[in-house]
C-alpha cells in the first residue's frame, strides 16, 4: 500500500478541493480536517522516509500506467523522502497553530474555508515538486506553488498583503517565464523531459551545444533564484513575509523558498550530472551571491523595526547560507547545506510562529516593545530564544552544527575567506537577535523595583505546542544530529555517486 | 557574425526579442495594468519559442494514415506542453488582474509610485 508515491499528491489535493464545499455546511470543521490530512500524510510521508533510511531502492511510478520516458514519473528518491518528511511534518504543526491564530489574524472571517484549500495546495504542489522526475510537470508544480503562496499572503485582506502579493506574483511569474524558457531549450537538445533520460542525452551531446548549457544553466539560476529569494532578487520576500498571517509566513519562509532549492538541486545533479557542474562558472556566482546575501541580509535585517519584517530578512541571510554550501559544490558542503536547510525550516518556523503567539497574547508586533515578555509567556519566549541561539549559531543547537560543517568545509575547498564572513554574519544575526531575548528578560519599564514571576502563557495549547515541538527539533538536531547527519549523506552519495 | 545562421534561426531571435520587450516593460511601467500586459507578452514569446522549434518546415500533422503514410511528421509534444503553459499564463493574469481590482478599491489608483505615499 504504501509503495504508491501518488497517495502523496492525492492525499492533499481530493481534500483541499473539497474544502469549500465543507466550509458552506460546516465552518469550523476545516481546520480539524485540514490537521487530520496533514497528520495522515506526515505517516505516510514517514513510511517512506523509514524505507529510505533502511537501504530501500528508491521508488519510481509511472503515472497512468505510460512508462518513461513518455509519461510521466514520479520518484521517492532519499532527497524527496526527506523533503516530504519535513514539508508534511511542519504542515501537521503549522495547521494545528492556525486553528486558533487565523481566528484572530484573518479579516475576513467568512474566508476561512477558502484560505485551507490554498494552504493544502500548497503542501500538494510542493510534494508534487519534491518527489517528480517530469521537468515539465516540475513546471506545473512550480507555478501551482506560486499562485497558491500568493493567495495565502493575499488571504490577509489588508492593503499591505495586498500590495506586496502582487509583487510578489508578477516577480515570481517573470522567474517562471525564464523557468520556461530553459525548460523548452534543455527539451529542444534532449529530446525529453525525463530528468534521468534528458541527462544521459546530455552527458553524450554536452559537447556539441556549449552555449546553450550556459544559457540553460543561467536560466535555470535566474528563474530559480527569484522564486527562492537570491540576494539581489530578494526584493519581493520581506513584504510578502511580513504582510502574510502567521501561519503564511511560516510555511512560506520556511517551506516554500526551500522548495525552489531542491528542484534546482535535482535539475543540477540529475540532468546536468556532477562532474558538469563542478567544471561550470554557474558555481562561482552562486558562491558569490550566497556570501552577498550572508551579509546584507543580515544588515537589512539589524535596521527593521517591524519584528516579522526582521525576520524576513534574516530568512535572505539563512538562504545565503545553502546557496554557499552548493556553491563550494563538494560533497560535504552539500551536507551542510541540505543540514542548514533542514535546521532552518524548523527555526524560522518557530521563530513566526512565536512572533504570531505574541501578536496574539500582547498585540505587540515591534521589536522595541517586547519588554517582560519573558515572565509572562515564558514557554514562547523560551522557544524564541533557543530558535534565535541556533540563528546566531551557538553550540547544542542545529545551526552551530550546520555553520560549523560550511566553515570547515570552506576552508576543504580552498576558500578559507569564507570562514571570516559565516563568523561575521553568525556576530551580525547575535546583533539583531540579542537585542530582543534581552528585552525579554531583563527590561522592566513599567516597574524597574518591582519583582517579576512567571506567569504562564495565555495562548491556547493548540498555539503552544507547535512552538515548543519546533524547538525540541532544534536542540535534537544539534545534539543528537548524527542520525540526520548519516542520512544527508546518504542522499549526497546517491547523487554525486 | 554568421548571418546565415541567424536567419536559419529567425524565429528564436524573434521570440528572446519579444521576452526582453516584455520583461522591459514589467520592470518600467508603473502603471499595474501595463506590468500585466508586459507579462503576457513575456510568456507569449516563451510560448512562440515553444511553438517554432517544435515545427518541421514540410512536415505534416502527426496523423498515421496507413493507406498514405507521409515522409516528414512535426512533434506534438511541444504545442501540448504549451498549452498547459498557456493555461498556466492565463490564470495568473486573471489572478494579477483581481488583485488589481482589489488594490484599487483600497488605494483608488492604480499606479504603483502612488501607493508609497498613501503609506
Amino acid at each position: 500500500m504504501f509503495k504508491v508515491p501518488l497517495y502523496l499528491i492525492l492525499g492533499g489535493l481530493i481534500p483541499s478541493f473539497a474544502m469549500p464545499v465543507l466550509a458552506r455546511w460546516k465552518k469550523e470543521a476545516c481546520a480539524p480536517l485540514t490537521v487530520l490530512v496533514c497528520g495522515v500524510l506526515f505517516v505516510l510521508a514517514l513510511c517512506f522516509g523509514g524505507a529510505m533510511i533502511g537501504g530501500h531502492q528508491p521508488i519510481f511510478q509511472a503515472v497512468a500506467d505510460w512508462d518513461p520516458p513518455w509519461g510521466i514519473e514520479i520518484a521517492i528518491e532519499p532527497v524527496s523522502a526527506l523533503m516530504a518528511v519535513l514539508i508534511t511534518g511542519l504542515y501537521l504543526l503549522i495547521a494545528l497553530f492556525s486553528c486558533r491564530a487565523l481566528k484572530k489574524e484573518m479579516i475576513n472571517q467568512d474566508s476561512i474555508g477558502w484560505y485551507y484549500v490554498e494552504f493544502l495546495l500548497c503542501m500538494t504542489a510542493m510534494l508534487g515538486l519534491v518527489i517528480t522526475h517530469d521537468i515539465f510537470n516540475m513546471y506545473v508544480f512550480i507555478e501551482v506553488v506560486g499562485i497558491s503562496a500568493v493567495a495565502l499572503v493575499v488571504s490577509k485582506g489588508d492593503r499591505y498583503s495586498t500590495e506586496a502579493s502582487l509583487k510578489y506574483l508578477i516577480l515570481a511569474t517573470i522567474g517562471s517565464g525564464f523557468i520556461l524558457l530553459a525548460i523548452g531549450m534543455l527539451y529542444m537538445i534532449t529530446g525529453h523531459l525525463n530528468m534521468r533520460f534528458a541527462g544521459m542525452v546530455l552527458a553524450e551531446n554536452a559537447a556539441h551545444y556549449p552555449y546553450m548549457i550556459w544559457i540553460m544553466m543561467t536560466l535555470f539560476v535566474v528563474g530559480f533564484g527569484i522564486k527562492s529569494a537570491l540576494f539581489p532578487l530578494h526584493l519581493w520576500l520581506p513584504d510578502a513575509h511580513a504582510s502574510a498571517p502567521s501561519p503564511s509566513s511560516a510555511i512560506l519562509s520556511g517551506l516554500v523558498v526551500k522548495v525552489y532549492i531542491i528542484a534546482l538541486f535535482k535539475l543540477f545533479f540529475i540532468v546536468f550530472g556532477n562532474e558538469f557542474y563542478q567544471q561550470s562558472n554557474i558555481r562561482i556566482l552562486l558562491l558569490i551571491l550566497g556570501a552577498a546575501a550572508m551579509l546584507f541580509g543580515s544588515l537589512f535585517a539589524f535596521v527593521q523595526l517591524d519584528l516579522k519584517r526582521r525576520l524576513a530578512y534574516s530568512t535572505v541571510a539563512q538562504l545565503g547560507y545553502i546557496y554557499l554550501g552548493l556553491g563550494l559544490g563538494t560533497p560535504w558542503a552539500i551536507v551542510a547545506a541540505f543540514y542548514h536547510l533542514v535546521v532552518h525550516a524548523l527555526m524560522k518556523t518557530c521563530l513566526f510562529l512565536c512572533a504570531g503567539a505574541i501578536s496574539y497574547q500582547t498585540g505587540r508586533k515591534k521589536v522595541t516593545g517586547l519588554q517582560n515578555i519573558g515572565f509572562t509567556m515564558p514557554l514562547t519566549a523560551a522557544s524564541f530564544t533557543v530558535a534565535a541561539f541556533s540563528m546566531v549559531g551557538l553550540p547544542l543547537t542545529g545551526g552551530f552544527i550546520s555553520k560549523y560543517l560550511l566553515a570547515v568545509e570552506s576552508m576543504g575547498a580552498s576558500f578559507p575567506y569564507f570562514i571570516a564572513l559565516i563568523v561575521l554574519s553568525g556576530l551580525l544575526n547575535a546583533a539583531y537577535y540579542f537585542p530582543i531575548i534581552w528585552q525579554f528578560y531583563f527590561v522592566n519599564e513599567e516597574n524597574p523595583a518591582g519583582k517579576r514571576v512567571f506567569q504562564r502563557d495565555k495562548i491556547p495549547f493548540t498555539m503552544q505546542l507547535p512552538i515548543v515541538l519546533t524547538a525540541v527539533g532544534i536542540i535534537l538536531l544539534g545534539t543528537a544530529g548524527v542520525i540526520a547527519y548519516d542520512y544527508l549523506q546518504q542522499i549526497v552519495l546517491h547523487f554525486l555517486a | 557574425m554568421n548571418w546565415d545562421a541567424l536567419m536559419a534561426n529567425f524565429p528564436y531571435l524573434v521570440s528572446v526579442i519579444v521576452f526582453g520587450i516584455g520583461i522591459i516593460i514589467v520592470l518600467t511601467q508603473s502603471n499595474l495594468l501595463k506590468k500585466v500586459i508586459g507579462l503576457n507578452i513575456m510568456t507569449s514569446a516563451v510560448f512562440l519559442f515553444y511553438i517554432s522549434f517544435g515545427n518541421i518546415v514540410g512536415g505534416t500533422a502527426p496523423i498515421l494514415d496507413p493507406a498514405a503514410p507521409a515522409e516528414l511528421y512535426i512533434n506534438p509534444l511541444p504545442s501540448g506542453l504549451i498549452l498547459t503553459g498557456i493555461v498556466v499564463g492565463f490564470s495568473t493574469s486573471a489572478f494579477a488582474l483581481a488583485l488589481i481590482v482589489k488594490l484599487f478599491s483600497h488605494y483608488g489608483t492604480i499606479n504603483a509610485p502612488d501607493f508609497m505615499k498613501m503609506r
